[in-house]
């Protein structure tokens, strides 16, 4: 019931604003959205806890059955997901994108962030391999309109282009993985992603490796991981700050999601082949990431380029095969969530109030114009360099530490770690940089003051909901690691 | 020699053919009775459509016109398979007849729909080679009749194309069938006797050789690269329901057609050697197709010339699943056409409800701008049809009708032919997505203007959507028929 509750309230919601109720008003359409997300979220996060199960047959000639079930692995996602969704929605009241000229309807827009927000749930709780993929195409259209019609205004060409390459990449890398999900059902002979890590044990190793290779660089676009990354940066700086936060927060988290369900759970022989090269890729991403981040001028994308760097590490802790590289991968992936999504929020923030975020032009002190908002900034530019106390530290300390004891491949991982590891520090510099721009600043002038108003309202209430997040995993990083211990014990245990 | 026939199988078929005789009829006994032709193709039509469907139960074999035991062979198979394709057919072109308007289909344009009907019905059920061809050419001859009917220079010269295309492909097709009588000593389809020609070399050769000509002669008809160049001029010069025919109701018969070709091959699959040459004739017309029909369709301004060459590339995708020769190959290839011919029959009625009767100018992409918020029916018909072409969700259906053609090719392990689907699949997104995307934004002022008459394409594209979203919910219910 709770599952059922937490795709149809969103979804129905979200098509019939897109279609039936294009027309209607922005005010009323904002607060139906934000019933259907709430309810969503609610029945989310109760089916995360009572752990319902759904399980129909769907079409039957391929096999594919109605099977949705949450266990610790996506148990965290739902709920990131869940409040992501809230605060996006929300964050409606503050950012009005159908407001600029040659925008679409608010109806369009809130329906569109619902129905990213439906597959993005869907993808999470499914249990089959094939409806997982259709899950994960859900998110496509709605997407692509998100960033198409309301991104940046200045620039249609750019909006088009942006969304363009969205679409485009994500749906070369789906396709790869589906003809992997073929492959893999077709030898498995079953779709079920509970029953497929034991019936694809038996699979020759050359079958293994083909299988982990296909799924794993078509979710790797998703990722993204580096050299499949260059649709991000365009995506984010393009898109709205509510498209920004679901793109950062739940659409590359589909990527690392589907990583630890699809290729390590059921070709773990197949995936321990070909984890060097992604290990490698995964650590020229964290460095690459952070000497863009280095001398990148736009803020948004700079916030972009850091999400590539993030998930470099998160794919790190994936290679390392171990029980301990899992737990980092998932809470890094969660963490990371939280942390961009608060950035975005900020950094969308400013740009609405500024107009751009260049950071070569000089502005005053956010610290004394706006110093809630300054705060945040800080907070969240901490979290991402992996201040102990702070989210971001967990994930990527035990990263480091999964990547320096790997299962197998120990010289190449550990050259990997080393590299990660100056990466982090490249994160420091970055991270100083921005705040001595943004948040030291300049002098401020009489009139500076109008021009960046401090956050209050709503902006507020999600800048404080994502920021006591980061603050209570830093803390508490076991508030994640006891929901996943016991699935990723099974996933690990089970690859034996 | 005597043939046992069941006429009440036969009644798909049969109907068409007599509501076509009774048009006449009636023609000639009260001439100014204009709506009589209309109703009467549209009540045929639905009539044999309504006998198809106790086929559609897989309970025992659906056989007739055998010749009597011991070798007893039957030349009329109605399986769930062929009743699920002449259902498609019979209905996509009552939905050609309602895009005509009733008012202007004459007697002579409700004559030759209904025997193209009854043509394509017939070719899916034949299985031997003589009702096979006659059915082919029924199915196909009309339909450059209705191309060059009115006229207008432009559409006579597209009928011409097709005429020289269509006497082509008929020759190989002869060619193809005189060759098979040959190889096998057979005049039916049918696996054992392909089985037993497979074991002498020699036959084999002639056997693969007569089944390559019979596939380049129905590319043809499939509109597959490199036997395509008609389908762009035609499409485009020839009247917009017409076209629609070509896209909808004559793509199923030729795929039909197809599918009675290469079922005998189930038999010799698992044979050493196999059928190499088949498979390779079958992967070098899918892979040109997808990939020239996309690029091609995605350089395109003028939406049905857009179409004709997405046809094209769809053309690949049916044959796709064919190259595994299985029968899920087989069943993924009705899929699909049923579902391509589902949404293209959606898009043409759209273009048709949004340009009206003289749609010959002005349909470049750039009169779809702000289509969804000038013309929300036309307009989200149309979106739909594009998304299910594309296989994005919303349109679930088309995503599970890729899914299904991909499965059998990579369950046969030909790599390089999937590599091409995922590279066309993408490709395809683009093309479909440029036309989907104009659609949204702001109308213009030099829009052009929401024409009078046309409940009638806005009711086809309507039921089509209907149907389209009804089988994106429960695929099942499509996928259902055919196995």
């Amino acid at each position: 019931m709770a599952l059922i509750l937490m795709l149809l309230a969103p979804g129905a919601v979200g098509l019939w604003l897109v279609t039936g109720g294009r027309a209607l008003a922005p005010a009323t359409a904002r607060v139906v959205a934000l019933v259907a997300a709430a309810i969503g979220g609610g029945a989310a996060v109760v089916a995360s806890v009572m752990r319902p199960v759904i399980d129909r047959a769907w079409i039957t000639d391929l096999g594919v059955r109605w099977h949705f079930e949450i266990d610790g692995i996506s148990a965290p996602l739902i709920v990131l997901t869940a409040v992501i969704g809230i605060l996006v929605v929300g964050h409606a009241w503050v950012e009005r994108p159908w407001e600029s000229p040659g925008a679409g309807s608010a109806a369009t827009y809130l329906g569109s962030l619902l129905l990213v927000i439906t597959g993005a749930l869907a993808a999470f709780a499914a249990r089959d391999a094939v409806l997982f993929f259709i899950a994960f195409e859900v998110v496509l259209v709605p997407m692509w309109v998100l960033i198409g019609r309301y991104g940046d205004p200045h620039s249609a060409a750019k909006r088009a282009d942006a969304s363009a390459r969205f679409i485009l990449y994500t749906a070369i890398g789906s396709t790869l993985m589906l003809v992997g999900i073929l492959l893999l059902v077709a030898r498995a002979g079953t779709a079920d992603l509970g029953a497929l890590p034991r019936a694809a044990a038996g699979l020759g190793s050359g079958e293994q490796v083909l299988i982990a290779l296909l799924l794993t660089i078509g979710l790797a676009v998703k990722v993204p991981v580096f050299p499949l990354h260059t649709w991000l940066p365009a995506a984010h700086t393009t898109a709205p700050t509510a498209g920004s936060v679901l793109l950062a927060a739940v659409l590359l988290k589909l990527g690392t999601y589907g990583l630890v369900r699809l290729p390590v759970a059921t070709v773990p022989d197949g995936f321990g082949r070909i984890a060097p090269v992604l290990a490698i890729a995964g650590a020229i991403g964290v460095i690459w990431g952070g000497l863009i981040c280095l001398v990148e001028r736009d803020l948004k994308r700079l916030i972009a380029f850091s999400s590539v760097a993030h998930m470099g590490f998160v794919v790190l802790a994936l290679t390392s095969g171990s029980e301990i590289g899992l737990q980092a991968a998932l809470l890094g992936n969660i963490a990371h969530g939280v942390i961009s999504a608060l950035l975005f929020v900020i950094v969308g923030g400013l740009k609405q109030r500024w107009g751009s975020v260049d950071l070569a032009v000089v502005r005053p002190a956010l610290r004394e114009v706006s110093p809630r908002l300054g705060f945040a900034l800080v907070l969240g530019l901490a979290a991402g360099l992996g201040l102990p106390g702070l989210a971001g530290f967990w994930g990527e300390f035990l990263a480091l530490v999964a990547a320096w004891n790997p299962v197998h491949h120990t010289g190449i991982l550990r050259t990997c770690a080393v590299i990660a590891a100056v990466g982090a520090a490249l994160a420091a510099a970055y991270a100083l940089r921005v705040a001595r721009i943004v948040w030291v600043g300049d002098e401020v002038t009489a009139d500076a003051v109008d021009q960046a108003a401090d956050t209050r309202g709503i902006e507020l209430a999600v800048i404080a909901t994502l920021a006591v997040a980061v603050v209570a995993i830093g803390v508490g990083p076991f508030l994640v690691l006891d929901v996943t211990a016991d699935a990723v014990a099974t996933l690990v245990g089970g690859a034996r | 020699m005597t043939l046992q026939i069941s006429w009440a199988l036969l009644l798909p078929a049969l109907i068409p053919v007599a509501a076509m005789l009774l048009v006449l009829v009636v023609d000639a006994v009260v001439p100014r009775a204009s709506l009589a032709a209309p109703v009467i193709g549209a009540l045929g039509l639905l009539g044999g459509a309504v006998a198809a469907v106790p086929g559609l139960d897989a309970g025992d074999p659906r056989l007739t016109l055998c010749t009597p035991a011991p070798d007893g062979r039957c030349m009329w198979d109605g399986s769930p398979l062929a009743s699920t394709l002449q259902i498609a057919a019979l209905l996509a072109t009552l939905g050609v007849l309602a895009l005509m308007s009733w008012r202007k289909a004459g007697v002579v344009d409700v004559v030759m729909l209904l025997a193209s009907a009854s043509g394509a019905v017939a070719v899916v059920a034949a299985t031997d080679l003589g009702t096979w061809l006659i059915a082919l050419e029924l199915a196909t001859l009309p339909v450059i009749a209705l191309v060059a009917w009115r006229d207008r220079r432009a559409a006579a010269h597209g009928a011409l194309t097709l005429l020289t295309t269509s006497l082509v492909s008929f020759g190989l097709l002869v060619l193809g069938a005189a060759l098979w009588v040959t190889a096998t000593g057979d005049p039916t389809l049918t696996g054992p006797s392909l089985a037993t020609a497979w074991a002498v070399p020699e036959q084999r050769v002639l056997a693969s050789l007569a089944t390559v000509v019979l596939i380049a002669g129905l590319a043809f008809k499939i509109s597959a690269v490199p036997f395509h160049a008609w389908t762009p001029t035609t499409l485009t010069s020839g009247p917009l329901p017409i076209s629609a025919l070509l896209a909808s109701a004559s793509k199923i018969a030729a795929v039909g057609a197809l599918l009675v070709v290469l079922a005998p091959y189930e038999s010799v699959l698992d044979l050493s050697p196999g059928p190499h040459t088949v498979v390779a004739a079958l992967v070098i017309v899918t892979v040109a197709s997808m990939l020239t029909g996309t690029v091609m369709a995605l350089r395109q301004t003028e939406v049905v010339r857009l179409l004709a060459w997405s046809t094209i590339a769809q053309a690949g995708w049916v044959l796709l699943p064919l190259t595994a020769l299985s029968v899920a190959g087989r069943q993924a290839a009705a899929i699909y056409v049923l579902v391509y011919a589902v949404a293209s029959l959606v898009a043409f009625a759209a273009v048709r409800a949004i340009h009206g009767q003289h749609v010959e100018d002005g349909r470049e992409l750039t009169a779809y701008k702000g289509l969804l918020r000038r013309d929300p029916i036309a307009g989200g018909t149309l979106a739909v049809a594009l998304l299910v072409l594309a296989g994005l969700p919303p349109g679930i259906i088309g995503l599970v009708a890729k899914v299904m053609t991909i499965r059998p090719v990579v369950d046969a392990g030909l790599w390089p032919v999937a590599v091409v689907a995922v590279v066309a699949a993408v490709l395809g997104i683009a093309v479909y997505v440029r036309w989907f995307a104009v659609m949204f934004g702001d109308p213009d002022a030099s829009a052009p203007k929401r024409p009078g008459r046309r409940r009638a394409s806005v009711a086809v594209a309507v039921a089509g959507t209907a149907v389209l979203v009804v089988t994106s919910v429960l695929p099942q219910v499509l996928l259902g028929l055919v196995s």
